[in-house]
């Protein structure tokens, strides 16, 4: 993590039920910028790097398809949804906030949306 | 001293600035004086010299900047404020941190011998917090094996060339990738275009990979192919460069 006192700047997010990491990562470098977890189960770094993989290969997508404004993705494993979203759409730096969330405590629809309300008031 | 210990103490040297030498803990040794100097929580600058010439600045023991000869430094950004959006806050550490992280990536990289620590020297204008030094140095090292995995395909100082046939205005592509296909003449570099920019080489290599693998842009030397046409990066297939592999291996 690069950016110390950017721990805090991520409460909000830990405050969503079944909230277990989130991290900020730089998507072009894969640079992780600040992180806040809740259990040592999860390696930080790994899951960072996949975060920004994803939005990787989904941007080549984007580059070839006719699609346009990737907002989020969602990944679900039998324990745990990883939520990916850019923070802003602008497009540099493009920053991705990764959110991994346990999937036996976690009300989707409502992690979603404050998610999404965080990564508004973030850029605001 | 005798003639051994002289000639031995000739090829450490040497071998700290001349390439291809096999590795010899160098890394090791240099990352063993930047722990000294956190530890000590020492405020001031450490030279280095070789290939690659620059400095990196401590504050406490942290780093709050490096600067070498190879990299562009800071570009032009806000100042951070009270009352700025955590975004842009962040935005504005980062236009510090990433030419740091990116300057010190090619210090460590080339072999840059470190000459003696010069305390309370530091940069007139230091917005940023500083970087803790394990911090740095895992992330040096993480970068390190993603170029690693990329060397095979490019480097920050291969030469490229442009697909002639496409128009970097009718590309889809974000702004970043549409600004480098503009900069690319023949021969152009990453480094190049990364000075052009002012954006970190690292970032910059990593990108131009990026245009590789949709034939926008091939090797200098290397016949163009249609965008978009099978099998990507000739001879290496889409999964090349690997975040998750470089945070595993």
């Amino acid at each position: 993590m690069i950016i110390d006192e950017a721990e805090a700047l991520l409460d909000p997010v830990s405050d969503i039920d079944g909230f277990l990491l989130a991290c900020l990562v730089d998507a072009s470098t894969g640079m992780v910028l600040a992180s806040r977890e809740d259990q040592d189960d999860l390696s930080l770094p790994t899951a960072a790097a996949a975060a920004a993989d994803i939005a990787n290969v989904l941007a080549l997508l984007t580059g070839e398809l006719p699609m346009d404004g990737l907002e989020d993705v969602m990944v679900t494993f039998r324990r745990q949804l990883y939520v990916i979203r850019l923070v802003r759409q602008d497009p540099e730096p493009r920053i991705l906030l990764l959110v991994i969330l346990d999937r036996t405590r976690v009300n989707l629809a409502m992690a979603r949306h404050e998610i999404r309300n965080f990564c508004a008031s973030f850029a605001a | 001293m005798n003639r051994t210990s002289r000639f031995t103490r000739a090829r450490q040297l040497t071998s700290t600035v001349l390439p291809g030498r096999r590795p010899d803990g160098h890394a090791e040794l240099v990352a063993r004086r930047l722990r000294t100097i956190a530890d000590a929580r020492g405020t001031g600058m450490l030279p280095l010299s070789g290939r690659t010439e620059g400095a990196i600045y401590f504050r406490d023991g942290r780093v709050v900047y490096a600067e070498s000869s190879r990299t562009p430094g800071p570009a032009a950004h806000p100042e951070q404020a009270p009352g700025l959006p955590p975004l842009s806050r962040i935005t504005a550490i980062l236009a510090v941190a990433e030419p740091t992280v990116d300057a010190a990536l090619e210090l460590l990289s080339a072999r840059s011998r470190p000459a003696r620590f010069r305390a309370s020297r530091i940069p007139a204008a230091d917005p940023a917090p500083g970087i803790s030094l394990e911090a740095l140095l895992a992330e040096v090292t993480r970068r390190q094996r993603v170029l690693a995995q990329l060397a095979a395909v490019v480097t920050a100082d291969t030469a490229l060339a442009r697909n002639p046939a496409i128009s970097p205005e009718s590309v889809r592509a974000s702004a970043l990738q549409r600004a480098l296909l503009v900069r690319v003449r023949p021969g152009s570099t990453p480094r190049d275009l990364a000075w052009d920019l002012s954006r970190s080489v690292f970032g910059t290599t990593a990108e131009v990979y990026r245009l590789l693998v949709r034939q926008l842009l091939s090797v200098a030397g290397t016949p163009p192919r249609a965008p978009g046409a099978a099998g990507a990066v000739p001879g290496t297939g889409l999964a090349v460069m690997s975040f998750v592999r470089a945070a595993r291996t």
